[in-house]
């Protein structure tokens, strides 16, 4: 099979796999080729809008386990691809220097075992490390199930490693991929995150030892192949940050490839709005300072779809509001919907100089068509109406569909 | 009095200088682009280093690395009337101190910050949209931005293809970054690169077809979601004014 139908094949089976951020990490050129940014950069966009920014591949899609959403499950009828080592690490460095790509994310079906698959996979790195000193970024997948020992070699060569674990909760999976637990799932997890805390320890104290991880681990859940509620969902978000320290949790809209009684069927479009409100939701976790139960509880587990979450917290909670916002704390201007981190740090710089008018606000960057109506200025109440849950609620929700907002 | 200058950074500095120690500027201009004004007496301000340098100084120690920063983005700019919004934020500048950019509504600071903003947006941008093709004896890529930023690419693509030899072309305004591959001491800083003008673009002769230009195209074309297929997004993201020189928009030489 010739490199061209086999980047086909396996290119083709890589691509549910959503991540493809290259940040985190800022390295200069120590070798012959590459370098990373700390900011990651995207290299092209393609047609479904999402960036490009490394090549993502699988080493194979042919696969001994049978999950019940993948495409790759043993039980489909089809092609069938492997990449050797010196191919994935030829195509890299050649996309790599026309500037194609920030790097490699490689993944894999489980080939003969999670050990085998492994150590093809260290191949790999090591051939793009060590045999063509190449510096740039390498995201790498773990297979639940290998070798701890596997699991560290690859860390002391890749920027970013990630373990899937594909479904929110131990019944889904169970259900949907019958060879793999969570116990499989969390092990390694642990196991990374406990050596980035020591080779972060030990960088401290001796200069010479090695990176391990540098830009952190990340995961991916499937979204709407069963029926979790978003509740769940964040919870087990929010405990893999805690637990793990994740750097993201990644959700991928479920696109239909199996028919299969326990899955939506094949034309079910895959849930877009869903996915784009748990990502602003895990948002919220991460740098709104919210927490899961004032987002989602038991009483509204599922995620509104016509208004984002924030706005749906703020309109079951008009006691806080309005709020000055001259005089408002950091956490509570993050509260106030249409301002987000980068204005609310504007405003706070800017009215250390002079009390901020609401004029001004919106050359701050705030959205002040949502904003008017959360905040008074100087005192003075900014909305066009007063305050009331269930108007502004009318006013703003009919907004033309936010469904594919730039999230990648 | 407007003072003409020459286009470059430091004639901009040279002009900044004598509004302060020689007679305060209505505008500065790039000599080649002016057109007189009735009443308005001009003097062609010749570039000065040491002046010039002067001047950067005060910036970085009267105002801060953040304002130097946003000043030199503005000049890459397109805008014509750029030597004027710098001239404004220097003026508020030099009154306020670091605090400047603090005061992100001030009418003479937030032009410039706009200004800026957009350079460093489309730098930002062409890190990743910049193509190289391999012609065999150099890597050649070609781009036709808004504002003027080659320089601002040269660094970062000296640091990662810093054993190859690259050209970087400007179509737009036919100036180029030449990079000759040297091997640099590991941990010196010293560049090597320099830029040159074009009298026209440049052409070699035609290598075939790249092997890896097709392996692109098709990632590019696998690597999609139909059924999230999205073409407004991605035009938000790549302009259609940047694809032409965006290999992976051009269709495959054998579609298989
Ligand atoms: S192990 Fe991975 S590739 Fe194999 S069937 Fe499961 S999800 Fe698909």
């Amino acid at each position: 099979m010739d490199t061209m139908t086999k980047l086909s094949v396996l290119t083709g089976a890589a691509k549910y796999d959503v991540s493809c951020a290259s940040s985190g990490v800022s390295r200069g050129n120590m070798g012959k080729m590459g370098s990373t940014r700390e900011c990651g950069i995207c290299h092209a966009w393609s047609d479904d809008g999402r960036c490009i920014s490394l090549l993502k591949v699988l080493l194979s899609n042919d696969c001994i386990y049978d999950c019940r959403y993948c495409v790759n499950r043993r039980s489909n009828d089809l092609p069938r691809a492997s990449f050797t080592a010196n191919e994935i690490a030829d195509l890299t460095m050649q996309f790599y220097r026309r500037n194609y790509i920030e790097g490699l994310f490689l993944s894999s079906a489980v080939e003969k075992s999670p050990d085998y698959t492994m150590e093809k996979i260290i191949k790999v790195l090591t051939l793009l490390r060590k045999t063509h000193e190449f510096f740039g970024y390498i995201h790498v997948k773990v297979l639940p199930g290998a070798d701890p020992v596997l699991v560290r070699q690859a860390g002391l060569l890749a920027d970013r490693m990630s373990v899937n674990i594909e479904q929110p909760s131990e019944q889904s999976l169970r259900l949907m991929a019958p060879q793999k637990t969570l116990p499989m799932v969390y092990t390694p997890m642990a196991q990374v995150r406990d050596e980035i805390r020591l080779y972060k320890e030990d960088r401290k104290r001796l200069r010479h030892t090695p990176r391990y991880v540098p830009g952190g681990q990340s995961t991916q859940m499937i979204i709407g192949a069963t029926s979790d509620s978003d509740l769940t969902i964040l919870q087990t978000t929010s405990k893999l940050y805690e637990t793990f320290g994740l750097k993201r949790v990644y959700y991928s809209a479920y696109v239909p490839v199996n028919q299969d009684s326990n899955l939506p069927a094949l034309a079910t479009a895959p849930p877009l709005l869903r996915e784009h409100r748990l990502y602003q939701s895990d948002w919220l976790l991460r740098y709104y300072h919210f927490d899961v139960e004032e987002i989602v509880d038991p009483v509204h587990a599922n995620l509104e779809t016509e208004i984002d979450p924030k706005m749906s917290w703020a309109l079951r909670h008009p006691e806080f509001f309005p709020l000055e916002i001259n005089r408002a704390s950091y956490e509570e201007l993050l509260r106030v919907p249409g301002i987000g981190v980068k204005s609310a740090q504007r405003i706070l710089r800017q009215r250390r100089l002079a009390a901020v008018s609401g004029d001004e606000l919106k050359k701050l960057g705030v959205a002040y068509k949502r904003a008017q109506y959360f905040i008074t200025c100087k005192g003075i109440y900014g909305g066009s109406q007063p305050f009331d849950p269930t108007k502004v609620r009318t006013i703003l929700a009919p907004q033309p569909q936010a469904t594919q907002l730039s999230l990648f | 009095m407007d003072y003409l200058y020459d286009g470059s950074f430091d004639g901009l500095l040279t002009c900044i200088y004598h509004n302060y120690y020689l007679e305060k500027a209505d505008g500065i201009y790039v000599q080649e682009l002016y057109q007189p004004a009735l009443l308005i007496e001009s003097y062609s301000v010749v570039t000065n280093e040491q002046l010039s340098s002067r001047v950067y100084k005060a910036i970085e120690d009267k105002l801060s690395d953040e304002s130097l920063h946003h000043i030199y983005h503005a000049f890459l700019s397109k805008y014509v009337d750029r030597e004027n919004i710098i001239l404004k934020y220097l003026r508020l500048g030099f009154r306020m101190g670091p605090r400047i950019d603090s005061y992100h509504t001030h009418p003479d600071v937030q032009p410039l910050h706009k200004i800026a903003r957009k350079v460093t947006t489309e730098v930002h941008r062409f890190l990743g949209l910049l193509r190289f093709t391999d012609n065999g004896s150099f890597l050649h890529a070609r781009l036709a931005p808004d504002h003027n930023i080659l320089c601002m690419l040269a660094d970062h693509f000296a640091e990662r293809l810093r054993n190859e030899r690259w050209i970087i072309e400007d179509e737009k305004r036919n100036l180029a970054v030449i990079y000759d591959g040297m091997t640099r001491n590991r941990g010196s800083k010293q560049r090597h690169w320099y830029i040159i003008c074009l009298d026209a673009p440049l052409v070699y002769p035609a290598q075939g077809c790249d092997p890896y230009q097709e392996l692109w195209k098709l990632y590019f074309n696998r690597i999609s979601i139909e059924s999230r297929s999205n073409p407004k997004l991605q035009t938000q993201f790549v302009p259609l004014r940047y694809r032409g020189n965006l290999v992976e928009f051009e269709p495959l030489m054998n579609e298989t």
